[in-house]
C-alpha cells in the first residue's frame, strides 16, 4: 500500500515537472507559425543582422521550442502576417508599451540574476522598455548588449543629461576617460538599492567592489557610512570639491551633523548631533577635521576614528 | 597583468594559423546541412574570421603649469607612446575550444586607467568573461587637508598615491540551457603609499605611510530555469587582508609647532602597523516566475557574514603629552586585538498583478537587518619620566540596524500612449549606534518613519517624442540624522523629441527640496538641474555631425551648527550655481568643441577641456588620428591648485 502511494505521488510530480517543461513548446508549437525562414522572405536584412547578435541562438536551437522559429519568439506568430503582409497582423514590440516590451523580453530573460527585481526597477516605473537600450536585431551595427564602457556610457547618457553632465567637473570618477561605465556602478536591469546601485558580495554597497578597504566590519563604525550610505558625503558622479564631497570645506561636512546643537524632541531625535570635542574652530589645525580623524569611514583601533 | 594583456591581445595572432583543411570544411558543411543551421556568424570566411581595430599613438605633453599635484589628481595624463584602445572579434573557424572571442582594451601604456575585457564562448558549452581595470588614485589637494596652509606651507596631509587594480571573472556553463551552473572570481587591491597623520593628545604629526589591501571573492551557483518559474542559488565568500603602515625616523614638530607648559612637542620616531585579515560567506536566493498569465512574483533573500580579527601596533618616541594623567611621556607603545562580526540580511518579495488590461499593480517589500558587534583589547605602556606605565583598555561596540521598505505602485494606461502612476511608499525601521563620548548612554538609537507619497506619468505621443515624469514627497519627521531626507519633495521630468531622424532633442529637469524646521537643526536644502541636448547628424554623419549638451545646476542648503569656541548657532552655509556644457562639431574629417565646467557659490571653479581632432583615412584599414586637448583649472579662493596643460596626442588606427 505504502509502495503505491509513492508510485502515484512520483507519477503526479513527474506530470507536474513534465508539463512544467512543456508549457512553452506547447505554446511554440500551436498553429499560426511561419517560421524564420518565411520571415527572412522580406525581411533578410533584419534576418541576416540577427545572425550577428546572441538571440541567433534561439534559431539554432537554444530554446528547442522555438528553433528555427526565432523571430516569432518574439513578433509572436506570423503565418498570417506572412499571407496578409500587413503590419496589423503581427506584434511589433517596437511600437508597445514598455510593460509589453518588458513581458516579452522576460519570458526568457526574467530568470538571470540582474534581471530578477526587473518589475521594481526604476527603469520599470519610467516605463522604459528593455528595447529602449537594447538594439534586439542589431541594426545598423548596433550590438544587442554593449560591453565597452564608452558605448555603454553613450547609451545611458542619452536619457541621464544632468547625470553626464556632472562628468565635467574635476573631482569626478573617471567615465569620460573610459576607465569605468554606468553599469560598474549601476544595475540598469534592477536593483532594490536606492538610485538602482549594484550590490558587491551578496547585499553590501556596490561602490566596495572597488574600495573594499572600506567594507569593514570596523570594530569602531561611523554610522551614516553603514546608515545613509557613501553619498551622504560624496557626489559619485562629480563634484567642483575635492574627494567629490557635497560641502567645499571638509568641516561642513562633519559639522552639519555633529553640530554640537542639542537634540531635538525624544522623538525626533538625531544620530550624531552631540559633539564627539569642543576644538577651537578658529584654528587651521582644528578646521580640517579629517587631517586628525583619519579613518573617517570607521577605524579597527580608535572609537574616536583617530587612528 | 600587462604580460597577459599582451598574452591576450595576441590571440587572434595565433588564431591565425589556424590550419586551412578546417577552414574549408566549415565552409563546405553549410550547404549539407539545414540552411538556418549554419549562420553567417557560425561559418567565418578567411576573410571576416578577425574583425577589429587596434590603435597606437604618442602623446606629447609640452608644458604642466601650476599645480603639477593639482594636475596629477584630476587628470595624470602622462607622456609616452600609448596603445590607446583595441578591440577584436575572434571567429574561430576550427570551433575547437571556442567558437567566438573577443577582446577589448583601453588606455594601456603608462595612463591612469587601463582596462581589459575578453569573452571567450562556445555555443551551449561556456561563456567566460574577464574585465580586469587598473586604475591610479593620486590625490594631493593642500585644500582639502592642511592645516599649515595659513603658514604658507602646501601639505595635504591626507594624501595618496595609490593604485587600484579589479579583476572579475566568471564562468558559464551551459548557458541557454535550462540549468546553468556557474563560478567566479573577483580580486580587488589597493597599494601604494601616502601621507598620513599621527596624532597624540597634544599634537598630530604628517607622516609617511603605506596601504595594502586585497579582498577575494569566490561564488559559484546555479540558474535554474523551468517555463515560468525561475531560480538563482549563489554561495560566495570573500577573504579580506589589509597591512598599512605608517613611520617617522626624523624629528618631527608636528602641526602644533608652539610649546605646551613650556616644552615642545616634537615627534622622534614612529613606527605603526594595521594587521587586518577578514572573511566572510554569503548565500543568495532568487526566485521568479510568472505563475499565470496575470501574476508576475520575484523574491529574493541574501545572507552574509563579514567578520575582520585585528592586529594593531604602535611605536612612538619623542615628547608628548598624556591629558589622563597630565604628564609628558617620551615613549608609548599601543598594542590591539580586536574582532568584529556583522551577520547581515537581505530580503525582498515583489508582486506584479494585472487585474484588467490597463491597469498594474506592483507592490514591492524589502527589509534590510544587520548588527556588528565587536570588542578590542588594547593595551599601553608609557615611559612616563624614566617610570613604565601601563594600562589596559576592554572596549565594545555596536552597530544595529533594522529597515524595512513597502511601497504599492499602481500604473492605468488612460491612452495608448498615455500611462499614469500613483504610488506609497513607507519606510520604517530602528537603529543603535555608538554614543558620544561625553554622553552617559553607550549606544544612542535612532528611529525612521518615512511615508512617501508618488506620482508620475509617461507619455508617448509617437515613437518620436516621449515624456516621463515622476515626483514624490514626504512630511516625515522621524529621521537618522540632521542632514537626512525629512520634508521633501522630488520631482523629475525627462523629455525627448526626434525632431527629424537624424535630428533629436532631449531635456530633463530635476528639482529637490528637502528641509527640517526644528529649531535646532533649521536645514533648507535646494536642489534643481536643466539639463538639454542637441544630436545632429545629417546624411548618416558622413559629411558633418554636432553634439551639444548643456546643464544647469543650482544647489543651496542652510543648516545650524554651534561654534563652539563662541557658543553661538551659525548655519551652515553651501551654495553652487554651475554651467556645464559639452559641444563637439564634427565636418569631414575635423571635429572641435571640448567641455567646460563653470561654478560660482562656495568654492568657485573654473574648469575646460577644448579639444580639435582630425582624422584622415589613410587607406581602407587605417587611420591616421591626431589630437590637440587642452586642460585648465582655476580655482578662485585656492589658485595655488591652478594648473594648465597642453596635450598632443597623435595615433594611427589600424581595422580588418
Amino acid at each position: 500500500m505504502h509502495n503505491n502511494h509513492s508510485n502515484v505521488r512520483r507519477v503526479a510530480a513527474g506530470i507536474v515537472v513534465v508539463s512544467g517543461l512543456t508549457i512553452s513548446a506547447a505554446f511554440a508549437e500551436s498553429p499560426g507559425y511561419a517560421g524564420s525562414e518565411t520571415c527572412k522572405t522580406c525581411h533578410e536584412e533584419i534576418y541576416n543582422n540577427l545572425q550577428k547578435t546572441p538571440h541567433f541562438a534561439i534559431e539554432t536551437g537554444a530554446r528547442p521550442a522555438w528553433k528555427q522559429k526565432s523571430c516569432e519568439s518574439c513578433h509572436g506568430p506570423g503565418a498570417k502576417h506572412a499571407e496578409s503582409a500587413s503590419a496589423d497582423d503581427i506584434r511589433n514590440p517596437g511600437k508597445l508599451s514598455a510593460a509589453e516590451v518588458d513581458h516579452t523580453c522576460l519570458t526568457c530573460h526574467l530568470n538571470q540574476n540582474t534581471k530578477g527585481g526587473r518589475i521594481a526597477s526604476g527603469h520599470a516605473k519610467d516605463q522604459v522598455g528593455c528595447t529602449t537600450c537594447h538594439s534586439i536585431h542589431g541594426a545598423n551595427g548596433a550590438k544587442l548588449v554593449e560591453h565597452a564602457k564608452a558605448a555603454i556610457n553613450k547609451t545611458c547618457s542619452t536619457c541621464h543629461l544632468s547625470q553626464w553632465a556632472s562628468f565635467n567637473r574635476p573631482y569626478k570618477h573617471r567615465l569620460p576617460e573610459g576607465a569605468m561605465s554606468c553599469v560598474d556602478c549601476h544595475n540598469p536591469h534592477a536593483s532594490f538599492a536606492d538610485a538602482s546601485m549594484q550590490k558587491a558580495f551578496g547585499n553590501e554597497p556596490g561602490c566596495l567592489q572597488c574600495h573594499s578597504d572600506k567594507r569593514g566590519p570596523f570594530v569602531f563604525e561611523h554610522a551614516p557610512v553603514r546608515l545613509e550610505g557613501c553619498t551622504a558625503c560624496h557626489e559619485p558622479h562629480g563634484s567642483a570639491n575635492p574627494r567629490m564631497l557635497v560641502r567645499h570645506e571638509v568641516r561642513l561636512v562633519c559639522l552639519e551633523c555633529h553640530s554640537n546643537l542639542p537634540n531635538p524632541g525624544l522623538q525626533n531625535a538625531k544620530l550624531g548631533g552631540v559633539p564627539p570635542a569642543f576644538h577651537n574652530l578658529l584654528l587651521p589645525q582644528f578646521q580640517n577635521c579629517t587631517a586628525c580623524h583619519i579613518k573617517v569611514h570607521g577605524s579597527y583601533v580608535d572609537r574616536t576614528l583617530l587612528r | 597583468m600587462r604580460l597577459l594583456a599582451t598574452l591576450l591581445l595576441a590571440i587572434p595572432l595565433v588564431a591565425q594559423d589556424a590550419p586551412k583543411p578546417a577552414d574549408a570544411s566549415a565552409q563546405a558543411s553549410p550547404t549539407q546541412t539545414a540552411p538556418a543551421a549554419a549562420p553567417a556568424s557560425d561559418t567565418p570566411s578567411p576573410d571576416n574570421w578577425l574583425q577589429g581595430s587596434i590603435e597606437l599613438g604618442y602623446r606629447w605633453i609640452p608644458n604642466i603649469d601650476g599645480s603639477l599635484d593639482t594636475y596629477r589628481s584630476v587628470v595624470d595624463l602622462g607622456q609616452g607612446p600609448k596603445m590607446l584602445d583595441a578591440d577584436f572579434t575572434l571567429l574561430n573557424p576550427s570551433k575547437i575550444l571556442f567558437d567566438r572571442a573577443s577582446v577589448r582594451a583601453t588606455s594601456w601604456g603608462g595612463d591612469p586607467y587601463n582596462t581589459l575585457r575578453v569573452d571567450i564562448e562556445k555555443q551551449d558549452w561556456y561563456r567566460l568573461t574577464a574585465d580586469y581595470r587598473n586604475i591610479a588614485y593620486f590625490n594631493f589637494l593642500p585644500s582639502y587637508a592642511d592645516p599649515t596652509l595659513a603658514t604658507g606651507s602646501l601639505l595635504d596631509q591626507n594624501a595618496f598615491d595609490t593604485r587600484i587594480r579589479t579583476l572579475d571573472i566568471q564562468l558559464d556553463l551551459l548557458p541557454n540551457k535550462w540549468i546553468t551552473p556557474y563560478l567566479g572570481y573577483g580580486r580587488n587591491t589597493q597599494f601604494g603609499s601616502g601621507i598620513s597623520v599621527f596624532t597624540t593628545d597634544q599634537n598630530d604629526y604628517p607622516v609617511a605611510s603605506i596601504f595594502s589591501d586585497q579582498t577575494s571573492n569566490y561564488r559559484g551557483g546555479v540558474r535554474i530555469e523551468l517555463g515560468r518559474f525561475h531560480f538563482n542559488v549563489e554561495q560566495g565568500g570573500t577573504t579580506y587582508k589589509e597591512d598599512q603602515g605608517a613611520s617617522d625616523n626624523v624629528t618631527n614638530p608636528g602641526n602644533f609647532t608652539g610649546a605646551f607648559f613650556g616644552e615642545q612637542l616634537p615627534l622622534s620616531a614612529l613606527d605603526e602597523l594595521y594587521r587586518v585579515r577578514g572573511d566572510s560567506v554569503y548565500t543568495k536566493v532568487l526566485a521568479a516566475g510568472n505563475p499565470c498569465s496575470w501574476l508576475n512574483i520575484t523574491g529574493e533573500y541574501v545572507y552574509s557574514r563579514p567578520s575582520t580579527d585585528i592586529d594593531y601596533t604602535e611605536t612612538s618616541a619623542g615628547n608628548f603629552f598624556l591629558n589622563r594623567i597630565l604628564q609628558f611621556y617620551s615613549l608609548g607603545q599601543d598594542m590591539l586585538t580586536g574582532d568584529a562580526a556583522m551577520p547581515h540580511s537581505f530580503g525582498n518579495i515583489t508582486v506584479e498583478i494585472r487585474p484588467a488590461k490597463r491597469v498594474r499593480i506592483v507592490e514591492h517589500w524589502d527589509t534590510d537587518r544587520y548588527s556588528n558587534a565587536t570588542s578590542a583589547l588594547l593595551a599601553e605602556n608609557f615611559l612616563v619620566a624614566g617610570m613604565p606605565l601601563t594600562d589596559q583598555q576592554l572596549s565594545s561596540d555596536r552597530l544595529v540596524l533594522h529597515e524595512n521598505d513597502e511601497e504599492v505602485d499602481v500604473y492605468y494606461d488612460l491612452t495608448s500612449h498615455l500611462t499614469l502612476r500613483g504610488g506609497y511608499r513607507f519606510t520604517w525601521g530602528d537603529t543603535e549606534v555608538r554614543g558620544p563620548i561625553l554622553a552617559e548612554e553607550a549606544l544612542e538609537p535612532g528611529t525612521l518613519r518615512r511615508h512617501v507619497g508618488i506620482a508620475g506619468f509617461n507619455y508617448r505621443m509617437t515613437q518620436k517624442f516621449r515624456v516621463t515624469a515622476s515626483a514624490e514627497g514626504s512630511p516625515s519627521d522621524q529621521t537618522f540624522f540632521r542632514t537626512s531626507l525629512q520634508q521633501y519633495e522630488k520631482a523629475r521630468i525627462r523629455a525627448s523629441y526626434d525632431i527629424l531622424t537624424n535630428l533629436r532633442l532631449a531635456g530633463d529637469f530635476s528639482l529637490l527640496n528637502n528641509s527640517n524646521p526644528d529649531p535646532s537643526i533649521k536645514l533648507d536644502f535646494k536642489s534643481r538641474v536643466e539639463s538639454a541636448s542637441l544630436f545632429w547628424t545629417p546624411n548618416a554623419a558622413k559629411w558633418a555631425n554636432l553634439l551639444a549638451d548643456y546643464s544647469r545646476s543650482a544647489i543651496s542648503s542652510s543648516i545650524l551648527y554651534l561654534v563652539p569656541q563662541t557658543l553661538s548657532p551659525t548655519p551652515s552655509l553651501y551654495t553652487e550655481n554651475a554651467h556645464a556644457l559639452t559641444s563637439l562639431l564634427g565636418v569631414k574629417w575635423f571635429s572641435v568643441g571640448g567641455t567646460m565646467f563653470i561654478s560660482s557659490g562656495s568654492r568657485p571653479t573654473r574648469y575646460y577641456q577644448p579639444v580639435a581632432r582630425f582624422s584622415l583615412p589613410l587607406n581602407k584599414h587605417i587611420q591616421w588620428n591626431t589630437e590637440w586637448r587642452w586642460y585648465s583649472m582655476k580655482e578662485a579662493f585656492y589658485s595655488f591648485e591652478n594648473f594648465q596643460s597642453n596635450q598632443l596626442t597623435t595615433s594611427l588606427r589600424f581595422t580588418r
